[in-house]
């Protein structure tokens, strides 16, 4: 097996002399962090999306033609029905698996999202758009605007009663333009609202050119940042020059495939079991027919929002009257993206910070960056929720008035609060090491007199993963760095002392280590919640590791 | 067909966990080989791997197993009507009329009588014709009392909101009573209808209520919030007649259809639309309430990312220090 393989990648690298630039790749460090792992959530979905996508464009039909429906749900027979939506109906109760793929494809759309959203706060938070990374910053940007864009117009094409009258509201939004609103609207939808050739432009949009910007946006998103290097959290033995992590191959590999498994399982879980989108209930669009209680999915929430919190005021410029929709629903997404994309050249321009970062600020470390982004964030949660309100209204027995009235109050009073209270706690714990860490266990003893004493447990540094998880990479990385004439000017190194040993943690060698891992069970885990330690699940190990120690 | 399509999912479904499970070793054994060459593998990456494998198989097939009940009609194409029609919505016409509206028996009069004076009259007058708290009764009909007074909303709880669906006070036959002495008292307004709601046409149905009806009780039938404190009930656990009644006579801020709106086999075809949407053909899992994008949107970030988020803590590195 092993010659075999060994035969082939010999025989590829005698003609394509692929050997060193695979050595090299196979041994790229990334630093690991779980925050680290929000964009690879986006990632996958968006792999999820293309293999469902592609399923369904199998049987999707593109087209405004009415036809009468005939197929197997009967509460639609005999109904003129659009063939993009009669199609859809045929997905999801006659093509085999293919209302699990569609919802699959909803969900992934959701999560996708959803995804990158939160990977943006992490990026922002964590200040990791700072120079040398802007570009790959405005490329995110313009992936998320490709990524709602996207999702409105996939939710569009089912051409059933609730996303029709979502493009009913987009053909509004684009007619208030100013000027050129009319125009615009006509060209994009051929002709009046709603024609019949929205849903096959909206399909070779949503099926081509979207995918095709966003594979092409991620690629460079991607190899940007693998050219540039991860950024990593600050911790000891870190530096603006260095990368601290694991190796790509094969433990990275390994944890981002396994991660790329979890996120399919996840999204086909929700697939299979939670239903999404059920457009026979809402049946086919037909312009004079409206539903109540309209929503888009939830990434236009917060565009939703902001029309019906805007107030109906009447605003005239140059003039003429400019349409009430414009300032929510074009000026706010425009100022919002713009602001977006531009952020590390508008924080530039505050900081004059113009050094290179490779080291990512602790959001508790940048009170002002972090308290800005939290009240911004809170603008606009306040208007993503204000996109329920006929819901929250009716779920909470209260007048839909009253609900509106508070989203409007809120969303100027709350992002100033929200901000404020973030800077206070910000203030508080900017530059503590530990912040937010669990203390090191104690015990405590009383002696005769009454006398309380505590005793920390433990306080080994030979428990503490930094002193174990650097040294183990180190020895690979330097075997292999030794073995390809050791270009010292490469800065992904990983943070590790000179010698073998590391004497700033209390002189543990890596012998010792390694005795005392072949010492246990043959399955060697880190002991994740050693005293001083946090983890989720770190309990059990904690309980193992003293176990271990009193054997011995 | 459907036994040997289960079967099959059955058997896709233990091959599959079979197959993770097997794959889940593998991958164990393979981390534990990296493990003793390398010597610096993270072995909790190749068991989140070996993990999540055999969760994708689990889980996958879970959700094949849940739509598989759903997709076994036999594939049909959608232009032919090859597909048999569900028992619950079959058309069969019969000769009877789509509304009888009937008067309540007048032999319960002296009931009613009793009743209205008992509870009705301290608002509505002795005679049902209205004080400043509350409207004239006479020439309304029965099907108007028989709606507001079985459906629980009278007597009323508040006079200052909309009136609101409760445990109902009377029993079939006292409501029949009290209808039967209000409707004695001056002619006019329709009888309780009865609904043939067998010979009803439920795709014509479905097109009234999304014209008529979708507007405030939404597409789905749940109801929802509207202006000032007024709502759009839900429609769900209401009978065919009260349905009916509704539509005939519009209480509250509902509109009323008249003859004139809609016939009385339009009316029918809403009635069997409405009873199908509180038990629709539902496939594809939990329904979240039929509420549409605001739970799905919180199920797709709390459950789907979050619970990502988790599995990609439990996965990832903690800062280290």
């Amino acid at each position: 097996m092993n010659k075999r393989v060994e035969k082939t990648t010999d025989w590829l690298d005698e003609r394509l002399g692929i050997a060193k630039g695979a050595r090299s790749s196979l041994n790229k460090i990334f630093p690991d962090h779980w925050s680290f792992m929000l964009g690879e959530i986006a990632l996958y979905s968006f792999i999820v999306l293309l293999f469902t996508g592609v399923f369904l464009s199998l049987f999707y039909v593109p087209s405004s033609q009415q036809i009468i429906y005939h197929g197997s749900y009967a509460p639609l027979r005999g109904q003129s029905v659009s063939e993009a939506y009669a199609s859809t109906l045929h997905i999801s109760f006659s093509v085999r698996a293919g209302l699990v793929m569609r919802q699959m494809h909803h969900w992934a759309a959701n999560i996708f999202i959803a995804a990158i959203v939160v990977h943006l706060c992490r990026v922002f938070f964590t200040g990791s758009f700072r120079k040398p990374r802007e570009i790959n910053w405005i490329i995110g940007s313009i992936l998320l605007i490709l990524a709602i864009v996207n999702g409105f117009i996939g939710y569009s094409l089912p051409d059933d009663l609730i996303s029709g009258t979502g493009i009913r509201i987009a053909f509004s939004i684009v007619e208030s333009v100013p000027f050129v609103g009319s125009y615009l609207a006509f060209f994009l939808f051929g002709g009046n609202y709603p024609g019949t050739s929205i849903i096959p432009r909206f399909y070779t949009i949503h099926v081509l050119l979207v995918p095709a910007l966003i594979v092409v946006l991620l690629a460079a998103h991607l190899g940007i940042m693998y050219h540039q290097k991860h950024t990593q959290y600050p911790a000891p033995k870190r530096t603006n020059k260095n990368v601290v992590g694991t190796v790509l191959w094969p433990t990275y590999a390994l944890e981002a495939g396994g991660f790329f498994f979890i996120t399919a399982a996840v999204i086909a879980a929700l697939g299979g079991l939670v239903q999404i989108n059920p457009i026979w209930l809402y049946g086919p669009y037909i312009p004079y027919k409206v539903s109540y209680a309209v929503q888009p999915d939830w990434y236009m929430g917060w565009l939703d929002g902001a029309l019906r919190l805007m107030p109906s005021w009447e605003i005239v410029g140059f003039g003429h009257m400019i349409p009430n929709a414009f300032f929510p629903a074009v000026l706010l997404p425009g100022l919002t993206f713009t602001a977006l994309s531009l952020w590390p050249f508008i924080e530039k321009k505050i900081t004059k910070d113009d050094q290179i970062h490779n080291i990512c600020d602790r959001p508790r470390d940048n009170p002002w960056r972090t308290s800005l982004g939290v009240g911004i964030l809170t603008f606009y949660i306040v208007l993503f929720f204000a996109s329920s309100t006929d819901v929250l209204a009716n779920t909470f027995n209260t007048s839909l008035n009253l609900v509106l009235w508070t989203f409007r109050i809120l969303l100027i009073a709350l992002p100033p609060v929200a901000g404020y209270v973030t800077y206070m706690l910000t203030k508080e714990t900017a530059g503590l090491d530990d912040a937010g860490q669990r203390r090191a266990p104690v015990i405590i003893t009383r002696s005769e007199d009454g006398e309380y004493n505590s005793v920390v447990v433990a306080e080994e540094p030979s428990l503490r993963p930094s002193a174990i998880f650097e040294l183990q990479e180190v020895s690979e990385e330097k075997a292999y760095r030794r073995a390809a004439q050791g270009d010292e000017d490469d800065r992904e190194l990983v943070g590790a002392p000179e010698s073998s040993s590391v004497d700033d943690n209390g002189g543990v060698h890596r012998e010792d280590f390694h005795s005392q891992r072949s010492g246990g069970s043959g399955i060697f885990r880190v002991p994740r919640n050693v005293p001083g330690g946090g983890g989720l699940f770190g309990g059990r190990d904690s309980r193992r590791q003293r176990r271990r120690d009193t054997q011995e | 067909m459907g036994g040997a399509l289960r079967l099959f999912v059955l058997a896709s479904l233990v091959l599959k966990v079979v197959a993770g499970f097997y794959w889940s070793c593998v991958v164990v054994r393979f981390g534990r080989v990296m493990n003793a060459s390398l010597g610096g593998l993270r072995f909790s990456r190749a068991k989140a791997f070996g993990v999540s494998a055999l969760l994708s198989s689990v889980v996958g097939s879970a959700g094949m197993l849940a739509f598989g009940g759903g997709t076994s009609a036999a594939q049909s194409n959608y232009q032919q009507s090859s597909v048999k029609e569900p028992k619950s919505v079959t058309f069969t016409q019969q000769n009877r009329p789509p509304i009888v509206y009937r008067k309540p028996p007048s032999s319960l009069i002296p009931e009613g009588r009793t009743l209205f004076t008992e509870n009705c009259s301290t608002c509505h007058g002795v005679d049902a014709a209205g004080s400043s708290r509350a409207p004239n009764l006479q020439g309304l009909g029965a099907a108007t009392i028989d709606f507001w007074v079985y459906t629980g909303r009278m007597p009323l709880a508040d006079p200052t909101v909309q009136a609101i669906q409760k445990p109902r006070k009377f029993s079939r036959q006292q409501t029949l009573a009290i209808a039967a002495y209000v409707s004695s008292l001056a002619p006019g307004g329709p009888g309780i209808p009865s609904v043939n709601v067998a010979g009803a046409n439920i795709s014509q149905g479905e097109s009234l209520f999304s014209t008529n009806c979708a507007a405030c009780h939404t597409i789905t039938g749940v109801g929802d919030a509207l202006a000032n404190n007024v709502y759009a009930p839900s429609l769900y656990g209401v009978g065919a007649t009260q349905i009916a009644e509704a539509m005939r006579t519009g209480p509250g801020n509902m509109p009323r259809f008249g003859n004139g709106t809609l016939s009385n086999a339009q009316v029918a075809d809403v009635v069997k639309y409405v009873l199908y949407l509180q038990k629709p053909q539902d496939p594809g899992g939990l329904s979240l309430g039929h509420v549409g994008p605001v739970t799905e949107g919180f199920v797709g970030i709390l459950i789907g990312l979050g619970g990502l988020m988790l599995f990609g803590y439990w996965v990832g590195g903690r800062a280290s220090r």
